[in-house]
């Protein structure tokens, strides 16, 4: 039996390892070797792992034991509103900070061997720390303040991370589009956790009590507050239409990229739906939306992806495509489903990046799948897990990305929700096509390419990780194939149960599985003997080369607008008018001053007649003439 | 009878020389027109039988004050470039009467409230025995205290008046 | 049947015609007779209200205007004195060396 406080621990360690590595890193900077702040950094995050897996454990081993908190102290106490630091983990969240931490610790190693001989190596590892650190802190929060605490951590560490190289102003400004998409998103965040707070925080605001309490909020209220609460995972989360920042933040070192714009950041969102999934389950309208919001999401990123040249770029897009399945399916009620696919996807992206990060290292620096053209015998382990990823994500059986894939596809048919099963079915389609469009251009060129040494530290997270994507799909072998569900069993959110027939869910698989090999097949055709990138010669295509404009039509609505505002003000109202009134007033009170002066003429006789006039003035108020 | 006949002739007296002293252009006119209304209003401290300060009025007000200023006008030689010349004198003084007549009536409304008493001859009420006997004995400490008042105000006057020395 | 009050009526009278003098006039001496006009009529409420009360006290109190009357007007001429030799004119308005300088004008 351990001790709840392993809770606490848990996140507290990587904020300690932060504050170590970020005291020292402002003191000594780079004078102290690199193999020091990495230890630390590592160091405090395989403790986070070792203590989570320990957590996970003892819900394995004790079948009663449905949840675990921990209260640290009290924090606001106001009249009857409180709200504790407190940690609470059931079966949701111990998955959670099972992948996360684990990840976590690999995308660290791997950092270290990347971020070799880069200026500022200490500050890295520090703001890494101090993310896996606010990440835990949103998953084990046990009120949504303490959510929200941890989701603005992961904000902020977001944009500290992406505009690490922060000589380039580009890449400071991909941090900036980065965290104020987030702030839009985060307020309607905030605004929907006021609205719920006021409604139903009667009993308390833990999400114990919440849950409780949920069917006291009148029923407009809630669909409100499930949508704004979906807004706060629209920019998280780079949904449309708060998505543009993903693409640029992949302007950050590539572990960046992979630790939180792949396994983590930015699943918090759908994390975020599946712990409130007991006012989701109260308004299936917004949970239509939402899969709405997911599939077109996905399809339109997939789309996009199909044409992008920059390899990040492409798996970035990928990320937010992957994104919007998950959003299918805990739209659609299937919370177990997306946290499943958040899983299996964590795993492959994670390869996925690390292996772009491998591949860009070896061609000196070079993001362009047209330049890095290699032969495959040339980077074997590279090879060998990326085609693990790439199919895993391309829903090839049996690795994982089929099953987790497979689960949410089956379940929007179920739901009767066709649209939705048709998107998802063409972005499947999609996927694997842009998918083994990078794979076939990368992989197989010439082989005479002069390469930079590899790190071993680098190849192997890539070998654990390919393990992971391939066999994690077995997890969830839904019943159809003979297996019994354990993880959706075993994390038991308040799913929705809907029921296909078997040949129906064979049928659909097959489908899925005929529909990859033909993604497969086209992109080998187009791309495995003479890839070439994808020129404006169609009006589609220069759509889809400009990612649909999107960057364009926000800057000319919102970004110049409000700059010009911004220019009125500062030069108009600020200099002509609040100056002016400021300047107005002094200066008044200067040349009152010299009024009233100009009464001190020095003539008596002036004197003498205002005393009278005083005089007269009080004997006119005491004759009450007045 | 006979006294509220003099009192009449002597209040209208007052008035009028006080009236022209403060409209004259002149200033001899002037201290002249004030050495009128000196007199009659010493006239009404004898109407109020106040024997003693009747004299003390009519010897050393409206005779060494008033002296004293009338030798000083002259010896300061006044010319006519010397006196201002006041252009809108008569409004001035009129529109300054008109504005002063509240205080006035807030004074003689005050004065009202005094029970009404006749204002008869008594015989030995002011006389200088009876100042005298209050003088030294209520009043000597003050008395002595203008003495040095005075002296004061003769050495201030010459070290005032005295002409610069030439180094 | 003159009544004690009708003293002091004519008292506040001449009372007033002084500060209408004091006021109204540029010449200095006029200035300074109409002050010495404001004391005698002081004077004659004090001896008003003596004979009002029948007692002497303030009698003796008109008695001290008068010497510092007397007083006040050695030092009076004796500055006047030196205004005139200083600036050779008997206007009030010409002494103002006490009033306000023209300030600069500050416009910041």
């Amino acid at each position: 039996m351990i001790n709840s406080i392993l809770l606490a621990l848990i996140v507290l360690i990587p904020f300690l390892g932060s504050l170590i590595i970020g005291f020292f890193y402002a003191f000594y900077q780079d004078r102290i070797k690199e193999g020091a702040y990495s230890f630390i950094g590592i160091g405090s995050v395989l403790t986070s792992a070792v203590l989570s897996i320990m957590v996970a454990l003892e819900f394995f081993q004790n079948e009663n034991l449905t949840s675990m908190s921990y209260v640290a102290f009290e924090w606001l106490h106001i009249s009857s509103f409180v709200i504790n630091v407190g940690f609470f983990a059931d079966h949701l969240s111990v998955v959670m900070i099972s992948f996360v931490t684990v990840i976590g610790t690999l995308i660290h190693i791997y950092a270290a061997g990347y971020m070799n001989k880069d200026e500022g190596y200490g500050k890295f590892f520090a703001y890494f720390n101090l993310f896996m650190g606010s990440m835990l802190l949103l998953v084990l929060g046990d009120n949504p303040i303490m959510l929200f605490i941890g989701w603005e951590g992961v904000g902020l560490c977001s944009y500290l991370l992406i505009s690490y190289y922060h000589k380039d102003t580009l890449n400071v400004k991909a941090g900036n589009k980065a965290f104020i998409l987030n702030r839009i998103g985060d307020f309607g965040f905030l605004i929907g956790m006021l609205l719920l707070f006021i409604y139903g925080g009667a009993g308390g605001f833990t999400f114990g009590a919440l849950e409780t309490n949920v069917s006291t909020v009148p029923s407009a209220m809630l669909t409100a507050i499930a949508l704004l609460l979906f807004v706060g995972a629209m920019g998280k989360s780079a949904q449309i239409p708060l998505y543009v920042w993903l693409p640029d933040a992949m302007a950050g070192p590539t572990p960046v990229s992979a630790l939180i714009h792949a396994a983590t950041m930015v699943t918090a969102g759908v994390y975020m739906v599946a712990r409130f999934a007991f006012v989701y389950n109260l308004t299936p309208d917004v949970g239509l939306f939402i899969a709405y919001i997911g599939a077109f999401s996905a399809l339109f990123a997939a789309l996009i992806a199909s044409h992008q040249s920059d390899i990040k770029k492409i798996l970035a897009y990928s990320t937010m495509s992957q994104l919007g399945y998950m959003f299918i399916a805990a739209g659609l009620g299937l919370y177990s489903g997306a946290i499943f696919h958040v899983f299996t996807h964590a795993f492959f992206k994670a390869l996925l990046f690390m292996g772009a990060g491998v591949l860009i290292v070896a061609v000196h620096h070079k993001q362009d799948i047209f330049d890095i053209r290699m032969h495959r015998a040339l980077l074997p382990i590279t090879f060998v897990t990326m085609l693990i990823a790439t199919l895993a994500i391309s829903g090839v059986p049996p690795f994982a990305g089929f099953f987790s894939k497979d689960a949410i596809m089956a379940h929007a048919f179920a739901s009767g929700h066709y649209g939705i099963w048709l998107i998802s079915t063409i972005t499947a389609l999609l996927t694997a096509y842009y998918m083994f469009r990078l794979f076939f251009t990368v992989f197989f060129g010439a082989r005479e390419k002069e390469l930079h040494k590899i790190n071993s530290s680098m190849q192997l997270p890539l070998i654990i990780l390919a393990i992971g994507a391939a066999l994690t799909g077995l997890l969830n072998l839904p019943h159809f194939l003979g297996g019994e569900n354990q993880f959706s069993n075993w994390i038991s959110t308040p799913d929705k149960a809907l029921h296909l027939s078997i040949s129906a869910e064979w049928v659909l698989t097959t489908l899925n599985v005929i529909l990859s090999g033909i993604g497969i097949f086209f992109a080998w055709k187009h791309f495995g003997r003479n890839p070439q990138p994808s020129n404006a010669q169609s009006s589609i295509n220069n759509l889809l080369l400009n990612k649909f404009y999107v960057d364009e039509v926000y800057d000319t609505i919102f970004v110049k607008n409000i700059r010009r505002l911004s220019y009125f003000f500062s030069t108009i109202i600020d200099v002509r008018v609040i100056s002016e009134i400021i300047k107005q007033s002094s200066s008044g009170y200067f040349r009152l001053g010299v009024i009233t002066g100009r009464m001190q003429n020095g003539n008596v006789r002036f004197y003498a007649l205002y005393m009278v006039a005083g005089i007269i003035g009080m004997s006119i108020y005491l004759l009450e003439f007045l | 009878m006979l006294i509220e006949f003099i009192f009449i002739a002597l209040s209208l007296i007052t008035l009028i020389s006080a009236l022209g002293m403060i409209s004259f252009h002149q200033p001899i006119n002037s201290v002249l027109s004030f050495i009128v209304t000196l007199l009659s209003i010493a006239g009404l401290f004898a109407l109020l039988s106040s024997s003693f300060i009747f004299i003390v009025q009519v010897i050393i007000y409206a005779g060494a004050i008033m002296s004293l200023i009338l030798f000083v006008i002259m010896f300061l030689n006044i010319k006519e470039k010397n006196i201002p010349n006041e252009p809108k004198k008569a409004l001035w003084i009129s529109g300054s009467l008109i504005a002063i007549s509240p205080f006035t009536l807030l004074l003689v409304n005050a004065l009202k409230t005094l029970p009404q008493k006749e204002a008869t001859i008594i015989n030995g009420f002011g006389s200088i025995e009876a100042i005298g006997r209050e003088l030294f004995s209520k009043w000597v400490l003050p008395f002595e205290m203008i003495s040095i008042l005075l002296l004061i105000a003769l050495l201030g006057a010459i070290v005032l008046a005295k002409k610069e020395q030439n180094r | 049947m003159i009544f004690v009050t009708d003293y002091m009526i004519l008292a506040v009278l001449l009372f007033s015609i002084g500060i209408v003098g004091v006021v109204s006039r540029r010449n200095i001496i006029v200035l300074y007779m109409s002050i010495e006009l404001m004391l005698n009529a002081i004077n004659l409420i004090f001896v008003a209200l003596s004979r009002q009360f029948e007692q002497l006290d303030t009698q003796i109190a008109a008695l001290m205007v008068i010497a510092i009357a007397a007083a006040e007007a050695a030092i009076f001429l004796a500055v006047i004195v030196l205004l005139f030799r200083n600036r050779r004119s008997l206007d009030a308005n010409v002494f103002t060396l006490l009033g306000q300088r023209e300030q600069p004008k500050n416009d910041k």
